[in-house]
């Protein structure tokens, strides 16, 4: 019983000291303290350890095996401190509190998801922190860079995203490679939602006949009912806003119902590894949001080191980008020369950046300069829309499943 | 006693003063912490609230919580916090109300998945609302507040909950679930509309939740259904509450502080086994804490276990929740007419017919005997008097008033007050405390001061005067069914209903058993007796009716019944074969 | 009427595989009168015993299962031996048990998961086996699903006959309904429910297994899971094998039926109306005991 006792009483010391007494000593800087709270279990876990955190463990590693940050003629290694918040919004802004007031972070990078990001908004700027909101994708972004001027948005607007769908698929109509029938399906969650309402009134406008037009819920275990009634309505496109699971739950079905439209776009999780690990020659020709150009010898080596390190490739999308807002905000504090948040807020936000996606240059706390349409071709995602973005492929027609 | 209370006063003024102060020298950290701390003391303890008393383990706070969420959402940022808090808290009820109406029939593992079933419905819901009628899923709230702000908020809010919680349990509603928890049976035939209070803690509780959510709601700028009705707050908040010990008023403080603080620990310390180590600490805690933090609490420091099971009643409290209960009809003065009719009643279970056409007259002040061999359905008999199960058909009357119909705590409430076959005290309540519950409830209801000197007169009465504060469980068997008449009398009944009330006494026990009825009987109550020994019929009856397989078959003086040959083929079988 | 059948066809398989799900915690809660929150982790764990068996070692899922199966059993029967049944002597009834088994239990689930975690990380994973259509009365279905349906079936069947028709079944379900009773009758409570308890683990086991081979899962996946087969069993009615075949195979078949007819962002809603509604009409199950 007395040890029990002991026990507890030892366990709650330990609580509330942790809690409590972690005063940061004051001593010469020759780190550069870096952390960061994100999902590392709970439902976001998955998303976020597919985007998010090996970049950041890749960029850390990379930082640190060339010496460190340069500030002001000094090589300042990386040092690490991260939380988990559990997918909680509150978990999420009390570990950002905790690593700007108690851990004294120079820089902390943000959580994953668009819903994170935004509640991390008001607490970085309050405390003065760069937020770079790569996972965050909303047609609000450049009001909210406005309310908060160190939050940068790094995916493009939705909406833009669409307009790379329209562009792509208008001018395959024009090339008589498919009709104007297109059915399209969202999750019913803000990223499907938003995106099928743009696609919708975007594609109307370009002339295309949506024959199919259903959201279905955030964790759909089957869908084949969805793709039946997609497929029935026999059209020339199917267009889907899916999560990954699904993404991949769709591909399946339409392999077993034989659904084969001319095109096929389909959401999140088209430019992972592992769909086309999973999918293999039933890969090519797949549409998806994102790509990049593989040709690019930093997306090259990024590719290859991301494997080396993390043990798989990078999905397409957003882990390419998010390691290019890590190159950023390295130069960044390189120009700055010292830990100066404000300073490095404006260098971001007007700054240009050699990365490895190319040049990068924000207009307005965004970074527009992006692929919006991606498409398996052989072994790599590449950018197909705009058409305009140096190094665009032409699309190619999609095999039979 | 007073300075103790003004001692006692000042101190909890001055704690609510410190943590007030809080903001004014916490860091951000700290300050978030201390909202973690708050919200999951208040989710906690609303919680308890509901829960704690009555043993139903609800999934439902995430459904309040997130719905809270929502209506900060959904209403201008414009309008004053004060009135979307009090809109948040409407609305809560509300659902509460339709959702515990529907629910509260559930039992056991039954609610616990229910509840689940229902916050994911609810989320399912807005979710296709917002889709297909907002067109966007997620809400943008953009009023502008600030951690403190926040903070304060919740820091009132936890105070409220903890007054309400208290005041609760001294009103009649917080007695009336307390015995609801224990035995629900008793609380009906103690006149207690079990219903009722189930269903007015519930939606206190929920609305508490509800109003927790619109107060975090800002915080996060952003609200979408995944994030608002996150399912893991339900579960967070069940553990806390559990640990800490959900049955007493401090009890999920106790869980949630030092849960959050230890979750806060295991994060920064291992954020990569974050998860194998707050498992293996649940299971430990299960093991070395079965009774909850207040529980081991209770084990070392008396004074905690004594609060759990005070009685402490107050007029204040009762004002506040007194509107609960509706006003009890007053029982008409009684005439010359029957006091009880019986007419052409009849049961069956399945095929099995228990009453069987059942008629007779009870008279004002007799003592009447309802006898016959075991299964000839006459505790099912004192089960229709008494409102437990509704016959079904024939009439049953009360002063001329048909009460057939009516549920057990009406009929209670009408002057019809029983013991049991198998004698039914509340184990975890003090003696005085289960008399207290038979007078609370009924037409005449007594309360406070005058309610602890009438069950100080009626304990005495019985011969249990000086065991007052005992725990009732640690009483010997005589001494309980003493408790279950005292119980039955605080009803101020005009009909009593014993059941086999003399079973299992000595034989001196027994004398004073007969000599306490018939005193009862003398003071110008009406009885009806469910008794198998002969010494006790011939000696107390005015009259008997005899049974046997669910139909009357004598009525009369017990020497002539007793002597009836059919009576006595009932009870012997037939001898002529 | 080919929509009717189309309906019919793919809910009753999307069907099998909730069923599927609930039959190994139906024996568990039911028998074993443990809530095992973390039901839906083994679940999870077998599948990615098979994912890795399938694209390490090149064995097929369903020789897999050989091998998982039996592990999945050994894993539950050990945890009811070692962390269960201190719980299980020291609850003086069903409603502390229930108590310490929801604590207990959700304990256990984040060990589980924080290893799955460590082990093969946070990220999605996924294959494909047996992703070929099956034509079945003009309706095309996926193999994989249907032999999940199968599955379920078959150990329905085997389960029910086994519990209904042998001497050993009748005591496993005196235990169900009063275990005090039972023990005085001669049998040995501890052994048999630590038995239904790894019969009950060996089925999630074979559950994880296929189901792995169609859908996509991740370390956080298993609490989806749970809950699924908490609502099916629930409204089944609890320790009845046959409610929990009927319940999932009704749930399929609603699902499929509103995303069809009605509107498929709607599925997930009638799960859990119909669910809400079995108990209202039913509050014990479709086929649960009456309450007394």
């Amino acid at each position: 019983m007395t040890t029990k006792r002991t026990c507890l009483t030892a366990l709650a010391v330990a609580a509330v000291s942790a809690a409590f007494a972690f005063g940061a000593p004051a001593q010469a800087q020759d780190t550069i303290k870096i952390g960061w709270a994100i999902s590392k279990t709970g439902p976001f876990a998955a998303g976020a350890a597919v985007t998010t955190l090996p970049n950041y463990q890749v960029w850390v590693k990379d930082v640190n095996d060339a010496g460190g940050i340069n500030v002001g003629g000094k090589k300042m290694k990386v040092e690490v401190i991260e939380y988990d918040d559990r997918s909680n919004s509150e978990e999420m802004i009390k570990a950002v509190e905790r690593l700007a007031t108690q851990d004294k972070v120079d820089f902390i990078l943000p959580p994953w998801s668009t819903g994170m990001n935004l509640a991390a908004a008001p607490i970085f700027n309050k405390l003065g922190y760069p937020h770079l909101a790569v996972t965050a994708n909303t047609n609000q972004s450049p009001q909210l860079s406005k309310r908060w001027p160190n939050m940068t948005f790094w995916l493009g607007l939705p909406s833009q995203l669409v307009d790379g769908i329209v562009e792509t698929f208008s001018k395959m109509q024009k090339d008589g490679k498919i009709g104007n029938k297109i059915a399209m399906i969202a999750v019913a969650d803000q990223f499907g939602i938003e995106q099928s309402t743009a696609a919708r009134e975007g594609l109307k406008k370009a002339g295309f006949e949506l024959v199919y037009d259903k959201s279905y819920p955030f964790g759909s275990q089957d869908m084949q009912p969805v793709l039946k009634d997609a497929q029935a309505a026999n059209p020339d496109v199917l267009i889907a806003f899916s999560y990954p699971p699904d993404t991949f739950a769709i591909t399946d079905t339409m392999k077993v119902l034989a659904f084969n439209p001319k095109a096929v776009y389909l959401g999140v999780g088209t430019a992972f590894p592992g769909y086309k690990g999973k999918f293999q020659a039933n890969a090519e020709g797949v549409m998806g949001v994102g790509g990049s150009d593989a040709n690019l010898p930093g997306i090259k080596a990024y590719i290859a080191h991301h494997k080396e390190i993390i043990g798989r490739e990078p999905d397409r999308w957003a882990s390419p980008i998010t390691y290019a807002s890590l190159q950023v905000l390295q130069q960044a504090i390189e120009r700055v020369g010292k830990i100066d948040r404000a300073a490095v807020i404006n260098e971001i936000n007007t700054g240009s950046f050699d990365t490895i996606i190319g040049k990068v240059k924000l207009e307005g706390g965004q970074n527009v300069n992006v692929w919006t349409v991606g498409q398996w071709q052989g072994n790599d995602f590449f950018g197909i829309a705009p058409t305009a973005k140096a190094g665009a492929k032409a699309p190619i027609d999609k095999p039979k499943w | 006693m007073n300075i103790s209370r003004v001692y006692a006063g000042a101190g909890i003024a001055a704690v609510i003063a410190i943590l007030a102060a809080v903001p004014l020298f916490a860091s951000g950290y700290h300050l978030a912490l201390g909202i973690s701390l708050l919200y999951f003391t208040v989710l906690a303890t609303a919680w308890a609230l509901f829960s704690g008393p009555t043993h139903y383990i609800a999934l439902a706070t995430a459904a309040f919580f997130g719905i809270g969420a929502y209506t900060t959402a959904v209403l201008p940022d414009l309008l004053p916090i004060p009135l979307i808090l009090l809109i948040a808290a409407v609305v809560g009820v509300l659902i509460a109300l339709v959702v515990g109406l529907s629910t509260l029939r559930l039992s056991g593992i039954y609610f616990v998945i229910f509840s689940f079933g229902l916050s994911e419905l609810i989320r399912q819901l807005v979710t296709w609302y917002e889709v297909n009628i907002h067109g966007s899923v997620g809400r943008y709230i953009f009023a502008e507040t600030t951690s403190e702000g926040i903070y304060w908020r919740l820091l009132a809010l936890a105070v409220a909950v903890l007054c309400v919680g208290w005041l609760i349990r001294h009103s009649r509603l917080g007695l009336a679930v307390r015995v609801i928890g224990q035995d629900e049976t008793v609380a009906r035939h103690c006149g207690i509309d079990t219903t009722r209070a189930k269903l007015a803690l519930f939606a206190i509780s929920a609305a508490f939740m509800t109003v927790t959510g619109a107060i975090m709601a800002p915080r996060w700028t952003y609200i979408d259904p995944a994030i608002a009705f996150n399912p893991m707050i339900s579960f967070e908040v069940v553990i806390m509450a559990l640990f800490g010990g959900a049955g007493a008023l401090f009890g999920p403080l106790l869980g949630a502080v030092p849960l959050v603080l230890l979750f806060e620990l295991l994060i920064g310390t291992f954020p990569n086994y974050f998860s194998i180590l707050l498992g293996l600490v649940f299971v430990l805690i299960v093991y070395a804490l079965p009774q909850g933090v207040f529980g081991l609490m209770a084990a070392r420091v008396p004074s905690f276990g004594r609060a759990a099971s005070a009685t402490g009643m107050s007029a204040l409290a009762e004002i506040i929740f007194g509107r609960v209960w509706p006003r009890a009809a007053r029982r008409e003065a009684a005439g010359d007419a029957p006091v009880l009719r019986l007419t052409d009643v009849r049961k069956s279970f399945g095929g099995l017919v228990a009453v069987d056409n059942l008629s007779f007259e009870l008279r004002r002040g007799e003592i009447l005997g309802l006898i016959g061999p075991n299964g000839s359905g006459k505790t099912t008999a004192l089960n229709l008097i008494s409102g437990a199960i509704l016959p079904d058909s024939g009439d049953i009357q009360l002063d001329g008033r048909p009460i057939a119909r009516l549920p057990a705590h009406r009929v209670a409430q009408r002057g019809v007050a029983r013991t049991f076959q198998l004698v039914r005290v509340l184990g975890a309540s003090t003696c005085l405390e289960n008399v207290i519950a038979g007078l609370a409830f009924h037409s005449q209801a007594l309360w406070g001061e005058a309610a602890d000197t009438r069950a100080r007169e009626l304990l005495t009465r019985v011969g249990l005067g000086d065991k007052a504060d005992m725990p009732a469980s640690q009483f010997t068997y005589i001494d309980q069914k003493r408790l279950e008449l005292a119980r039955a009398l605080a009803l101020d009944p005009d009909v009593l209903l014993l059941d086999e009330w003399l079973a299992g006494l000595n034989p001196s026990e027994l004398q004073v058993g007969i000599a306490l009825v018939k005193m009862l009987r003398d003071e110008g109550l009406t009885i009806i007796i469910v008794e198998h020994m002969m010494d006790a019929i011939r000696s107390l009856c005015d009259r008997c009716v005899v049974m046997n397989t669910g139909a009357k078959i004598a009525e009369g003086p017990p020497a002539a019944v007793l002597a009836d040959k059919e009576v006595i083929r009932a009870y012997l079988g037939d001898a002529d074969d | 009427m080919t929509l009717t059948l189309d309906i019919l066809l793919s809910g009753l398989v999307l069907g099998g595989m909730y069923a599927l799900i609930a039959m190994g915690l139906t024996l568990q809660y039911g028998i074993a009168r443990i809530m095992n929150l973390s039901y839906g982790e083994f679940l999870v764990a077998a599948a990615f015993g098979a994912l890795f068996l399938f694209t390490g070692m090149a064995v097929n899922p369903i020789l897999g299962l050989l091998l998982i199966v039996p592990a999945s059993f050994a894993a539950n029967w050990l945890l009811y031996r070692v962390v269960l049944t201190p719980l299980v002597k020291r609850a003086k009834n069903q409603g502390m048990l229930e108590v310490d088994s929801i604590l207990g239990t959700f304990g256990v689930l984040f060990v589980i998961q924080g290893i799955m975690q460590v082990v093969f990380g946070g990220a999605l994973q996924s294959y494909s086996y047996l992703s070929v259509p099956v034509r079945i009365l003009g309706t095309t279905l996926a193999a994989n699903r249907i032999l999940a349906l199968v599955f379920a079936l078959v150990i329905g069947g085997l389960l029910y006959l086994l519990l209904t028709r042998t001497r050993y079944g009748t005591a496993l379900r005196a235990i169900a309904v009063n275990p005090v009773a039972a023990q005085l009758s001669g049998i040995d409570i501890a052994a048999a429910s630590g038995l239904a308890f790894a019969a009950g683990g060996a089925i999630v086991g074979a559950g994880g297994v296929l189901i792995s081979m169609f859908l996509t899962f991740s370390a956080a996946s298993g609490v989806i899971f749970t809950m699924k087969a908490l609502i099916v069993v629930i409204m089944g009615g609890v320790g009845n094998m046959m409610g929990a075949l009927v319940a999932g195979l009704l749930l399929g078949i609603a699902e499929t039926a509103v995303a069809r007819l009605v509107d498929p962002g709607l599925t997930i809603a009638v799960t859990y109306a119909l669910f809400l509604g079995a108990l209202l009409w039913r509050p014990t199950g479709l086929f649960g005991r009456p309450a007394r």
